[in-house]
């Protein structure tokens, strides 16, 4: 167990980080809004974490702490702007912004590293932390899935009229999700780079939009639960293909087409699916029984 | 005025990849995200074949619209029109339409990348470009067939769409899928039809401008999706005339950069100026109002 | 039973626990690594940590290649004494940072793996940089030009960044006359942003050369009209070419086309067969290499036999790489008499400070990073040639 554990700790590690960032993407499609500007708010809050250890010597949880925030409120500033655009329209302003941060970092001199990237931000985050991050993320968010507030949030991705003649501030909703996108972004930015110690521009790219959006799709984009379903089978799935060797990307590929076209709503809808069908064919076989003996 | 040449070339080359994309996704509502696969590997199957034996110029370009067109067909076939048949609405298949693309992109990349070694890729070709000087400007053949080819291509697919029934019957289905189908649009077929002709677009784009740049990467097409994404937003979706002018506000905003010799800001510049037009008119330049609520 | 058959018994059980313990040690035992007990094993694992696909595969799989000949070599020889050979297993980091640290995770974690290849890319080098410090595993990088990947005692590069053999081309360019320069580079590249910003310029203004324009570019950019057309109408004497392999396909090209007419020198990224797409517009381009099939020194000229013989196809310099570096992993092990992760590690100082002969000819050391004199190639009709 232990050896296993420690041949994998990086995968272990990778799988939460991804999972953070599957969930920034994934906070303000459950409210409607197609913003990537999560993937921008990783790289605010992996540069901002960065430099504030490089330049300013600030220890591991401060500087992580500040660039969830900063990357928190550029997100938020982000969102007051855009919130006027629909669809796709905002997904692109988004990644405009996404890539924009990446051009700033590649031209910030000294402050950024310029292409090079910052290198040395040697943070000291255990697997622990993260867990525990994570945990503080998802009770969150989870929260937000359940009950009342689930049911609002639901009306506000799925009918934002009906929800404005209900009396719920749907501008307010789609504000608030720029805000939790751009802090679990950042914080996602801020411990992979310090886990890491480097930060490049050429991280914070489209690539990075790409993963998460296909984490969430494949895996399931109502919940958190289908989020990190997307983020354990995209962290794993080289491993388990390893076997096909330099085939890798093709079969890659070929399994999220599959994914894609089979799975309407992710794995998570597979598995809710036949956790649905088990429970009713008990209670039908009951239904069937008491008939039976009725008769 | 060298300069706009030079934008003039660039926007041409952005609009020949742009215009399939922006024709299918304005009308019958598919985001192809594996439209710059298609491009590179039209140009990777023509790189192949002439390994083999050297080809004049129209020659590959054939090769690489059939090419094209054959993959694009295939694509809608295997994975779109399943993915559509399987979701309730237009609306519900969007996102895995996006997915399905991003799947199957993967698998022609991997194949050239594989077979290349990721070092550039060519064609041997028995056409030369020859360079024009007139009025002290230079531009080489193969800038002026991409110049004249993207622009006659681009009007040509604003008046069909305005003015051809299949053209309205397309653009109907952009507007309403179901109502449409009730009218008797046959949807399937139309929308197999248009596939074909982007993916043939999207050969020609990848013959022509790899001709034009002398060699292309398997990464090329991913760099080219992402501005072409971002002209058809530009643009306004649905409007051919809105994506033409996308493509070459896309070119002159990236010379003027050059020539400000600003070349590290080129994103930053262009794709500012996207965001800048959003604000402005949320629906693109020339694109209709949203009919969605979302 | 009677004692002295039960003693015999007793004493045919020593024996074999003793020879079973023997030849665990001849086997992994110095797994641990951190005995330093010293000695050589039989069986010797080295982990190639490099990119075997994605979109710089090919310096990873040259290495790989150069590597496997290596290995060849040494276990043919009996370089290490007899019966030792070194086992070599691939890891793929497939191009992405977050597998390169978890393919270098796994290759530490397997306490049979003595030494690291480490990845060829600068930004997955920098990562697991301070991963094998940490974890105490000797890895020696190729490639991974850029600056905080040779950060301790336990980090190595067997291919000398490019700066280090990049000023003779202004020497050179002087020595032809030419009185001033453009630069056009690729700026978020990072070696040659280095290059490109700071070196080049600093370079050419201690020779006397002006120059005249520097226009820096992006990864993405695909067409260079413009840049050419620039470049064309200030008509400075040489053209220094920092690009990366596809773009400097286009970028030559183009500057034919623009009417260009000065030497254009470039770099070892256009080696390697690299620049052949460009067929005749690439003839005359000059460029240094830390290796090439041109190079004559007895070293390198005996690796391109030896590797002609073995693959049928000429060398680039990816293979030089992993050639050069696996060699010295083996001389490390031969100088300490150690084949334990501190042995080699020991090893791969004492032999960085005397220096070997390799494929890139006469390697010296600057702590623990390689520098090679490098040399001038010309490209000309699909082959190099030595610029004197």
């Amino acid at each position: 167990m232990s050896d296993w554990y420690s041949m994998n700790v990086v995968l272990i590690q990778t799988t939460l980080t991804t999972l953070l960032l599957a969930l920034s993407i994934q906070v303000p499609l459950r409210y409607g809004v197609f913003s990537f500007a999560g993937v921008g708010a990783f790289g605010i809050g992996g540069y901002t974490g960065a430099m504030a250890m490089v330049h300013g010597e600030w220890s591991t949880w401060p500087a992580v702490l500040l660039g969830t925030l900063v990357a928190g409120v550029c997100t938020f500033l982000l969102g007051l702007v855009v919130q006027r655009l629909t669809g796709l329209y905002m997904g692109m302003a988004t990644i405009a912004f996404t890539l924009i941060i990446s051009v700033l970092a590649v031209n910030g001199g000294d402050w950024t590293g310029g292409a090079m990237g910052l290198y040395g931000a040697i943070g000291e985050i255990t697997t622990m932390h993260i867990v525990l991050a994570v945990l503080i993320v998802v009770a969150f968010l989870a929260w937000t899935e359940y009950g009342r507030r689930g049911r609002k949030v639901d009306t506000v991705r799925e009918d934002p009229e009906l929800a404005n003649a209900l009396g719920i501030d749907v501008n307010g909703y789609r504000r608030l999700s720029f805000l939790i996108s751009g802090l679990i972004g950042g914080l996602a930015g801020a411990i992979t780079t310090l886990l890491r110690s480097t930060i490049t521009p050429s991280e914070v790219n489209f690539h990075l939009v790409i993963l998460a959006l296909t984490a969430i799709v494949v895996g399931g984009a109502r919940s958190w639960v289908g989020a990190l379903i997307g983020a354990v089978i995209f962290v794993w799935l080289p491993t388990f293909l390893s076997f096909v060797q330099e085939w890798e990307k093709v079969a890659y590929g070929f399994i999220v087409a599959v994914a894609a076209i089979y799975l309407p709503n992710g794995v998570l809808g597979v598995v809710k699916d036949l956790w649905h069908k088990s429970r009713t064919r008990d209670e039908r076989a009951r239904v069937a029984v008491g008939l039976q003996e009725k008769s | 005025m060298q300069d706009l040449l030079n934008a003039a070339t660039l926007g041409s080359i952005y609009l020949l990849f742009t215009l399939g994309m922006a024709l299918v996704w304005g009308t019958i509502g598919i985001l192809n995200f594996a439209h710059g696969a298609t491009f590179m590997f039209s140009a990777f199957i023509g790189h192949v074949v002439t390994k083999h034996t050297e080809l004049p110029f129209l020659a590959v370009i054939a090769i690489a619209v059939a090419v094209g067109a054959v993959m694009s067909t295939l694509t809608q076939l295997l994975a779109f029109q399943p993915i559509l048949k399987r979701s309730k609405n237009q609306h519900a298949a969007e996102m895995r339409i996006l997915i399905g693309g991003i799947g199957v992109a993967a698998i022609p990349l991997a194949i050239a990348q594989r077979y290349t070694r990721s070092s550039p890729f060519g064609f041997r070709s028995s056409y030369d470009a020859e360079v024009y000087q007139f009025l002290g400007l230079r531009i080489t053949t193969t800038a002026l067939i991409i110049i004249v080819t993207g622009l006659a291509i681009g009007i040509a697919l604003t008046v069909w769409l305005r003015n051809s029934r299949q053209g309205l019957a397309l653009r109907a289905i952009g507007v309403d899928a179901e109502t449409s189908a009730g009218m008797g649009v046959n949807r399937p077929a139309l929308a197999l039809g248009t596939m074909a002709v982007a993916g043939g677009l999207a050969g020609l784009a990848g013959a022509l401008l790899t001709f034009h740049l002398g060699a292309i990467a398997p990464e090329t097409g991913d760099t080219l999706l992402i501005k072409a994404f971002a002209i058809v937003v530009l643009g306004g979706l649905g409007s051919m005339l809105g994506t033409v002018l996308g493509a070459y506000i896309l070119a002159a905003a990236e010379t003027f950069v050059i020539f400000m010799n600003w070349g590290t800001w080129v994103n930053a510049v262009s794709f500012g100026l996207i965001f800048l037009i959003l604000l402005v008119r949320p629906q693109g330049l020339l694109g209709r109002k949203e009919v969605r609520r979302t | 039973m009677s004692r002295a058959r039960m003693r015999t018994a007793v004493l045919a059980g020593l024996a074999m626990a003793t020879a079973l313990g023997t030849a665990a040690c001849g086997g992994s035992a110095d797994g641990s690594g951190t005995d330093g007990d010293g000695g050589v094993a039989t069986t010797i694992t080295i982990a190639q940590v490099q990119d075997q696909t994605g979109a710089v595969a090919y310096a990873g799989v040259g290495a790989k290649e150069g590597a496997e000949l290596a290995v060849e070599e040494i276990n043919e020889q009996g370089f290490l004494g007899d019966g030792v050979t070194i086992d070599m297993e691939v890891f793929d980091t497939a191009g992405e940072i977050e597998r390169a640290s978890s393919e270098m995770n796994k290759a530490m974690g397997n306490k049979d793996v003595m030494a690291i290849l480490g990845p060829t890319q600068s930004q997955q080098a920098a990562t697991v940089a301070p991963l094998v410090g940490r974890q105490k595993v000797p890895t020696v990088f190729t490639q991974a030009g850029a600056e905080g990947i040779v950060v301790n005692d336990y980090t190595f590069r067997a291919t000398p960044p490019m700066e280090s053999y990049y000023e003779p081309v202004l020497d050179w360019l002087e020595a032809e006359g030419a009185t001033s320069v453009s630069v056009l580079y690729n700026a978020t590249f990072p070696t040659f942003a280095l290059l490109g910003k700071d070196s080049v310029p600093e370079w050419a203004e201690e020779r006397g050369m002006e120059v005249v324009q520097s226009l820096p570019v992006e990864m993405t950019t695909q067409d260079f009209a413009g840049q050419a057309q620039q470049i064309a109408s200030k008509g400075a004497d040489a053209l220094v070419m920092l690009l990366i392999a596809p773009q400097s396909v286009t970028a030559l090209g183009q500057l034919q086309d623009a009417g260009y007419d000065g030497q254009i020198v470039a770099t070892s990224v256009q080696a390697a067969g690299n620049i052949s797409e460009a067929g005749d517009d690439a003839n005359d381009l000059v460029y240094p290499v830390p290796f090439s099939v041109a190079f004559t020194d007895e070293s390198s000229v005996a690796f391109t036999k030896a590797f002609e013989a073995k693959f049928d196809k000429s060398p680039n310099p990816y293979n030089a790489d992993g050639y050069d570096a696996m060699w010295w992993i083996a001389r490390a092990i031969k100088a300490s008499g150690d084949s334990s992760r501190e042995g080699i590690q020991e090893g791969l100082q004492k032999v960085a400070a005397e220096g070997y002969e390799g494929a890139m000819g006469a390697v010296t050391f600057d702590g623990n990073d390689a520098r090679v004199p490098g040399q001038l190639v010309r490209w000309m009709d699909g082959k190099e040639t030595l610029v004197n």
